[in-house]
């Protein structure tokens, strides 16, 4: 029994072992930053010493090997776990819609009351420049 | 004593209400009495409770629920702030100092603008107080105290942690005072130069600690909690976050209402804003709305107090300002290309910015209440839309910083935008020729040039920009001649270093996310391993005991070239707690941190292996290097200028002759 133990061993080493292709391993470490870990408070499992972190990592793996794209290996743990399991929530419905275009909508918004503010008030005469040396830095 | 402590609260609490009622009635000299007496009691208050932790006394309930005899003296002394109500007592403390503070230094002819001030800030201390005493006493007594404490959260034993909370409440409450002076002014209907002169030194010390706080904050949770991060978009970060970005709105508005009576209705928004966002911080940190890695003191129901007072208090003071907004001054008219123009800007997307924070923290809070589902909102939605609206500001800000009031002189615009055009440029094809990372078995060298993406080497070359930026302001300013630098006044020398510390941070911040190496290994004692181009080797594992807590102990020795270091990390438990912790082992070096923490062991038949977090954290010191520029910058900011210092004494001078 102790081949078995020994290969037991092996595979606990093993199964934290980046992949060998640079750019699939670079790939699976950014999804699992932004993978939650089902069993922490608000941590990717990228970050977290937990068990199930750990098994999670290994699927993303897994997949990124077996040649799955982004998507599809998110698809698979909302499928599996919710969307809470995804960092990055889909753009999807009318609340994702929201979130996703409100900061822009707002920044333009925002942009175009200042400019009619200002221009409801716009200057008559020539604006005389004012360095701020003059009055302070 | 303290039964003593108790009373004295109480006392400090009807003195609020009368430094409220002298205040608000005009009567500036009693008010000032009242915030005095108010604050000497609370500090004594305060200070009795400090030493019921000191002295492990259990039979008070907060010190039996939160302190232990074996715990090292200094977090009993700051484990009277680790807890819900102690953090609360101190946040009493402060708002009362404020208001002595106030009392003390504010020296002008508007004594009804400082008056009501006084007041305004005695209805909040009155209001934290009856919350502190009704709703979170820290002073009840346990008739059948326990032998020994439950402890105070092993987390919380750290010393950035110990000073963390005043640096952060110093922050939140420091803009209470803000918040006062501006509802003052809105009463008086002039919010002008002379109420921003008042205003500026009190909002920018409040903007200075709270930078330094989420510093702390930051740097606890990088070394700390041992996933080698420093800022997460995790809801409590943001609760401290959204505070900070609505202050620094308000430190540039403010000159604009200063040196110009302008935007007046505006600052005094931000003003009012600034402190709400500092209790709607401290509601979602208690609440437990959120989850988060670093929640604390959680209970609904208090928190629901806290989120009914900020809807009253908030309501008020935007009620006052819908009243009177538009009876404020408008100030002289300006260009867009004017430095008004460029502090609109900055205003606009500091202000958008906030809400975009806001409406990702809450965003899985409404799904919940609306649909029953649960969201996660993290940090690839920050990166996308708060990251790219900041990034935006900060390429315009080297080339408006030295704008003119009112009209802007537009000839060097051409020379800038080729400038910038060329960076761009220069960033994208850096970003473009450069091999992805490779991860497995790279030497560091490897690493650092080994690029990573557009958008990281975008960051890097805004960073660049900001520097330069800063640089270019400062000789500027002093004319091309470099003997002139040091000569200039402390608020152009309190800009320039913030601005370089904005420059500083963003390298620091893009190169440590886009460059962090992280990995898991697992070692038996005399096995070794290759890491991010150092071998790693387990010589040896160690039981150690603290005194309050055993650990196990890993000694590595971390080899590369020449260099040859011992690291050793800790995996805590603390017995009384129940709780573990890791105690991560970090070794600087220029281009980085190598950072190691401890594991859960793999036992198997005849070998027993540890396994460890391994990270390379390049560059991460820059990040807190940065926010310290920033802090030092408004500092310096606020020193008096030497040339009106020399004028003043002149004509004392004169007027003693």
């Amino acid at each position: 029994m102790n081949w078995l133990a020994g290969l037991f061993a092996f595979l606990l080493v093993l199964q934290e072992a980046p992949l060998a292709d640079p750019e699939a391993e670079a790939r699976a470490q950014a999804l699992m930053r932004e993978i939650r870990c089902v069993a922490c408070e608000n941590e990717p499992i990228s970050q977290s010493a937990s068990d199930i972190a750990e098994d999670m990592r290994r699927v993303v793996r897994q997949q990124v090997a077996t040649g799955k794209s982004d998507a599809e290996v998110r698809e698979w743990f909302a499928e599996r776990y919710g969307e809470f399991v995804l960092f990055r929530p889909a753009a999807s419905g009318f609340g994702g819609w929201m979130l996703w275009t409100l900061p822009f909508i707002l920044l333009i918004g925002a942009g175009l009351v200042a400019f009619a503010i200002r221009r409801r008030r716009a200057p008559v005469e020539e604006i005389a420049p004012v360095r701020p040396e003059s009055i302070d830095p | 004593m303290t039964e003593f402590a108790h009373l004295l609260a109480f006392f400090a609490l009807a003195l609020s209400g009368l430094q409220a009622w002298f205040g608000l009635s005009g009567q500036a000299g009693a008010a000032r009495a009242s915030a005095h007496l108010g604050f000497a009691l609370m500090l004594l208050s305060f200070a009795l409770l400090v030493r019921a932790f000191m002295i492990s006394d259990f039979s008070v309930t907060l010190v039996a629920e939160n302190s232990h005899t074996l715990k090292p003296a200094i977090y009993k002394f700051a484990g009277t702030w680790g807890n819900h109500e102690g953090s609360m007592a101190l946040w009493c403390l402060v708002t009362l100092g404020f208001g002595a503070a106030a009392a003390t230094f504010i020296r002008t002819d508007r004594e009804t603008l400082v008056s009501r001030a006084i007041g305004i800030q005695g209805i909040l201390a009155a209001a934290s107080l009856a919350y502190l005493l009704f709703a979170s006493n820290p002073f009840l007594r346990d008739l059948s105290p326990p032998l020994q404490g439950a402890d105070l959260n092993p987390l919380l034993q750290d010393p950035a942690l110990a000073i963390h909370p005043p640096m952060l409440y110093l922050g939140y409450v420091g803009f209470s005072l803000v918040f006062s002076l501006a509802a003052a002014g809105l009463m008086e209907r002039r919010i002008d130069s002379t109420w921003a002169k008042l205003a500026r030194p009190w909002t920018m010390w409040a903007w200075i600690f709270l930078t330094i706080g989420i510093a702390l904050g930051a740097y606890w949770a990088y070394y700390e909690l041992g996933w080698g991060g420093w800022w997460f978009w995790d809801p409590v970060e943001n609760a401290s976050f959204m505070p900070w970005l609505i202050g620094t709105a308000l430190v540039h508005s403010l000159i604009v209402t200063e040196k110009r009576g302008a935007f007046a209705a505006w600052t005094a928004l931000l003003a009012v804003l600034a402190f709400c966002f500092s209790i709607l911080g401290a509601f979602l940190v208690r609440s437990g709305v959120l989850t988060s890695v670093h929640a604390f003191a959680i209970d609904p129901a208090r928190g629901l107090v806290l989120l009914g007072g900020l809807i009253v208090l908030g309501g008020a003071a935007l009620a006052l300002f819908a009243l009177r907004a538009d009876k404020l001054g408008k100030g002289p008219a300006f260009e867009w290309v004017s430095r008004e123009g460029a502090l609109l800007a900055n205003n606009l997307v500091f202000a958008v910015a906030t809400a975009t924070v806001l409406l990702g923290t809450l965003f899985p809070l409404i799904v919940e209440a609306l649909t029953g589902d649960q969201a996660s909102v993290g940090p690839p939605y920050f990166n996308m839309t708060f990251s790219p609206m900041l990034a935006l500001l900060l390429f315009a800000l080297p080339v408006v910083q030295g704008w003119a009031w009112g009209r802007a002189s537009r000839e060097g615009l051409v020379r800038w935008g080729v400038a910038l055009a060329a960076l761009l440029l220069a960033s994208i094809a850096f970003g473009m020729m450069l091999p992805r990372p490779d991860f497995s078995g790279v030497t560091l060298e490897e690493r650092l040039t080994a690029p990573f993406g557009i958008g990281h080497a975008i960051g890097i070359g805004l960073g660049l920009w900001l520097v330069a930026g800063a640089a270019i302001e400062l000789f500027r300013r002093a004319l091309w001649q470099p003997g002139r630098v040091f000569r200039l006044p402390g608020r152009v020398w309190g800009m320039t270093l913030a601005h370089l510390g904005i420059g500083v941070f963003v390298i620091g911040a893009v190169v440590e996310t886009g460059l962090r190496y992280e990995r898991s290994i697992v070692l038996a004692p005399g096995e070794a391993t290759e890491v991010a181009g150092w071998t790693l080797e387990l010589d040896r594992m160690a039981s150690v005991e603290g005194p309050n807590w055993y650990a196990d102990r890993a000694f590595l020795t971390a080899s590369r070239g020449d260099t040859s270091v011992e690291m050793a990390p800790d995996k805590r438990f603390y017995p009384a707690a129940r709780m573990p912790t890791t105690e991560t082992a970090i070794h600087k070096t220029l281009a980085g941190d190598l950072y190691i923490a401890l594991g859960e062991v793999r036992a198997s038949e005849d070998v027993t292996r540890w396994s460890f977090r391994v990270y390379f954290n390049p560059f991460i010191d820059w990040v807190f290097i940065g926010t310290i520029l920033m802090s030092l910058g408004g500092g310096l900011s606020l020193l008096p200028r030497r040339r009106a210092a020399v004028t003043t004494r002149r004509a004392e001078a004169v007027a003693a002759e």
